[in-house]
């Protein structure tokens, strides 16, 4: 292994191969704009430069790594120049953080405070550019906070393979526009450009002016939008800072996505239907459990559904794909051994979707799929025609196709015209409201916790399972 | 006269660049006798040997680039001949392919033989016509006679040769942002490590040299590297081919060997200064070089720049250096605050964006002069010009933002006193005038 030193300690390079990667990896912080784990090297914005002892100052990501190499991270040269690469990149940037989306997490900021910290040199008017340029539905662009870094222009090629994004002009006029006619709603993982760009200069639309984002604090959870699992942060006000005059849905809003960095499943990207998880865990729930339409407390439905299930001859369930592993095993253990279970798929894609691609996003629309059939088989639903009762676990049942005859209990989270139909209808809780585990279709499992409280009414799937097959008269 | 000729050792005539003529002043002979007695190692040798230094500006070891190249290695390699002549007061290149061009192709054939190269391109710049419709006259004259394509003369040896025409970027004289061009990117300077002989066009190990420096080779190989070595000095050996414009009574391009004296060249080969006029400066190789004064401080020799000689070491002792040998001469009663003006308007139109302190630094000095000439400098304004020249210089990838701070920082030294008169008064001290009347 060759041994390096920087700032006079020895350190391991590993397998790293530039001084920028084995200065990171063992804790010497070097600024970058440019450069990121997962792109190319460009070494455009100058700002990770490093001394190497005897050979002066040089750009760390593009350096390197060999047996015996001294570098600083930290001597004067290296304070100064960086200094002045900070003013060069200030030079035409509007500094317009109290209105920035970014500001609180911008890299350019940070900087600013960490290494320069001085005031403008240059006293010549900024140059003006384009403001509010839409790149897509989704996404607009700010030409004079942009820096030039080009991360969103190697992502588009490099990671999404898109090819959307490109340079026009050059010098100090260039700016970044999509090729010819084309838009970044030609890329389903166009959001990525946003948590790429070091500046904000790239904004999404659904979250401009929502919020500052000191404001906010991020919950792990487990992306259901297909059988990938990508681990993301849903961000929401911080406790401390919801405001009592406000509905407290709003309080309790997810005001966005961002991926959670995970290289056994995402790595650093998710798509951008994991972007509107927010919009799709506001979708209207259901929060009243009913039989036959008519509205009844919690532990009446219960008893309803327990006597259904005792009482019927061949019982027939229809497993989530959207059960958590815990879910999952608590009906199996509890109740399955009465039942013939087929694991149904709760959501298939939509019309206009990305069906699958090589990149992160996978044909199968539901999170939990490999967990469940791992339990249940992988048979397709086959319902007897004397089947007396069927267990509807989650969305994607076709109702008008199950037996005439049989009685059906549905667990749903969601208002639906079905659940009126339905003999017995329980209202259960979603991811975001209680902790619980998805194995994705590699067998790698993600953890999920809940963000908010469950709605009175609402009942876990874990719980109601063992409430099921208790016997007559037991607490409900 | 201007000292022995390696290039120019011909009358131009109206059909002096044609093949017959070439043959005729012993072209080609040099192909043959390597093709026939060499091995490509041998054509290296001959170059290293004759110590021939890059002519395009940075006057590096032409022979030690081609040393980078393995041509066993099994690897495809390719040779361009830098045509891109954009340094402004720089049109030297332009004349051998306008007069010499076989010169110039029998050398990339040596240079392709030596190092394995199968595809050799030219990339000449967009607004050079004339030189490029020479040039494919004489590719296509070449290729009629078999001395392109496939085993060349018999031989086995195989080569084919592209001229790409460019579209205008400054930044493509650049060798590797030159490589973007041709392969249909944007025209960026590359990052090294890796160098262009590791990874270059296409991926594959590739050597870019100037045309001047290509169009020697055919003129070593056939009088060997010793015939060289005894032209010029000892430590930049043979000529060089300047091209003088300014206030000067003869501009144009003049073969003049290395180690030749200025005050001579400048005063009986090019006429003198334009109404014997005092010389009042000289960029001496195009404006990405150092300005020297008639009489200039740094100068080692007493005196004034007519006291130096025209090779590699002297200038650069003298702080400056001969560049891309495009000499512009400046008469007393030049206003040098309207031509750093101009100078680093051009550095700011064309620097091509990539890294922050040029494309930011370019655009920032060009505003700072153009407040000056407007007659609203600071006085702040010449330490902030030296502050921004100062971290140009070797913070980018490449060398156009070095050359507009080196532009800026020469001027402001040499020449402190106008631009302070032109910010105290607001006005220049010599009328704004860059004409020499």
């Amino acid at each position: 292994m060759p041994v390096m030193f920087i700032n006079d300690q020895p350190v391991d390079t590993g397998e790293h191969r530039t001084v920028l990667q084995v200065a990171l990896a063992n804790g010497f912080y070097v600024p970058h704009f440019c450069w990121h784990p997962e792109l190319s090297i460009v070494g455009n914005c100058r700002v990770c430069a490093v001394e190497q002892e005897g050979r002066g100052v040089g750009i760390a990501c593009n350096m390197p790594v060999a047996e015996g190499l001294r570098i600083q991270t930290d001597s004067e040269a290296v304070r100064t120049q960086r200094k002045a690469m900070l003013q060069f990149i200030l030079l035409n940037h509007p500094v317009d953080c109290g209105i920035c989306d970014k500001a609180g997490e911008c890299t350019l900021q940070d900087y600013h405070y960490a290494y320069n910290g001085e005031p403008a040199r240059s006293h010549e008017p900024k140059l003006h550019s384009t403001k509010f340029f839409p790149l897509s539905e989704r996404i607009v662009l700010d030409n004079e906070r942009c820096i030039l870094c080009s991360r969103c222009v190697r992502f588009t090629r490099e990671i999404s393979k898109s090819n959307v994004l490109g340079m026009e002009q050059r010098g100090d006029g260039m700016r970044v526009r999509p090729v010819e006619d084309r838009t970044l709603d030609d890329d389903p993982y166009s959001d990525n450009v946003v948590d790429l760009c070091p500046v904000g200069a790239l904004l999404s639309r659904s979250f401009q002016y929502q919020a500052r984002v000191w404001y906010l604090e991020p919950t792990p959870s487990v992306c259901p939008g297909c059988a990938r699992g990508c681990t993301v942060q849903l961000w929401q006000r911080k406790r401390e800072w919801r405001l009592k005059g406000l509905d407290a849905r709003h309080n309790e809003r997810i005001l966005r996505v961002t991926p959670l960095e995970n290289p056994r499943v995402n790595g650093a990207w998710i798509c951008n239907k994991g972007r509107d998880l927010g919009a799709f865990f506001e979708r209207p729930r259901a929060v009243q459990p009913m039989l036959k339409g008519r509205p009844v407390s919690l532990s009446a439905a219960i008893d309803a559904a327990r006597n259904l299930v005792r009482g019927a001859g061949r019982r027939v369930a229809l497993v989530s794909s959207w059960g958590s592993n815990e879910e999952l095993r608590a009906f199996r253990n509890v109740l399955a051994d009465g039942f013939t279970s087929f694991v149904k798929a709760d959501h298939r894609p939509v019309e206009g979707e990305v069906i699958e691609d090589d990149l992160l996003i996978r044909a199968d629309k539901n999170p939990n799929t490999h967990a469940a059939q791992a339990l249940f088989g992988h048979a397709p639903a086959d319902i007897p025609e004397d089947t007396e009762l069927v267990l509807v676990w989650g969305e994607g049942a076709d109702f008008a196709g199950l037996p005439r005859g049989a009685k059906i209990v549905h667990l749903g989270a969601w208002l639906q015209p079905e659940n009126g139909y339905a003999d017995v209808f329980i209202p259960v809780s979603i991811q975001t409201e209680r902790h619980g585990h998805y194995t994705n279709f590699e067998g790698v499992v993600s953890a999920f916790e809940p963000c908010r409280g469950r709605p009175d009414g609402v009942i876990d799937a874990e719980t109601l399972f063992p409430l099921l097959a208790a016997p007559t008269g037991s607490d409900a | 006269m201007t000292g022995r000729k390696v290039l120019m050792d011909f009358l131009v005539t109206d059909d002096s660049h044609t093949l017959a003529a070439y043959r005729a002043r012993g072209g080609y002979e040099a192909l043959g006798k390597a093709l026939e007695a060499m091995r490509p190692e041998d054509v290296t040798r001959e170059i290293v040997d004759s110590g021939i230094q890059g002519r395009g500006g940075a006057a590096f070891p032409a022979g030690r680039k081609w040393q980078g190249i393995d041509p066993h290695d099994g690897q495809p390699h390719y040779l361009i001949a830098n045509a891109d002549e954009g340094e402004p007061g720089t049109f030297k290149d332009r004349w051998v392919l306008e007069h010499d061009p076989h010169a110039l192709l029998e050398s990339m054939l040596l240079a392709s033989y030596a190092l394995g190269v199968r595809h050799a391109f030219v990339y000449i710049r967009g607004e050079y016509d004339r030189p490029w419709r020479r040039l494919d006259a004489a590719v296509e004259e070449a290729y009629a006679e078999g001395l392109f394509g496939e085993n060349i003369l018999g031989s086995g040896f195989s080569c084919d040769l592209f001229v790409f025409r460019g579209a205008g970027a400054y930044v493509c004289g650049e060798a590797s942002s030159l490589l973007g061009s041709i392969e249909g990117t944007r025209a960026y300077p590359r990052n090294r490590p890796p160098r262009m002989t590791v990874r270059g066009l296409y991926q594959a190990p590739t050597v870019v040299n100037n045309v001047e420096t290509l169009a020697s080779v055919a003129w070593i190989v056939r009088n060997g590297a010793q015939a060289f070595r005894e032209i010029g000095t000892e430590k930049s050996p043979g000529t060089r081919l300047i091209s003088v414009s300014g206030h000067v009574a003869r501009p144009g391009v003049y073969e003049v060997e290395l180690g030749y004296s200025w005050a001579k060249f400048l005063h009986e080969d090019c006429g003198g200064l334009l109404g014997n006029k005092a010389l009042k400066a000289v960029i001496p190789g195009g404006i990405s070089s150092q300005v020297l004064t008639g009489k200039d401080a740094k100068v080692l020799t007493p005196g004034a720049v007519e006291g130096l000689t025209l090779d590699h070491e002297v200038l650069r002792a003298a702080g400056s250096s001969l560049g891309s040998g495009g000499m512009i001469v400046i008469a007393e009663g030049t206003c040098m605050v309207r031509l750093l003006q101009i100078m680093l308007r051009f550095y700011h139109h064309e620097s091509c964006g990539q890294c922050t302190p040029c494309r930011e630094g370019t655009g920032w000095m060009h505003r700072i002069i153009d407040r000056i000439v407007a007659g609203e400098g600071r006085p702040e304004d010449i330490d902030t010009l030296y502050h921004v020249a100062r971290y140009n210089d070797g913070t980018t990838i490449c060398g156009l933002g070095d050359a507009a701070g080196y532009a800026a920082t020469a001027m402001l030294d040499n020449f402190r006193d106008e631009f302070e008169y032109f910010i105290e008064h607001g006005r220049s001290k010599f009328g704004g005038n860059l004409e020499c009347r």
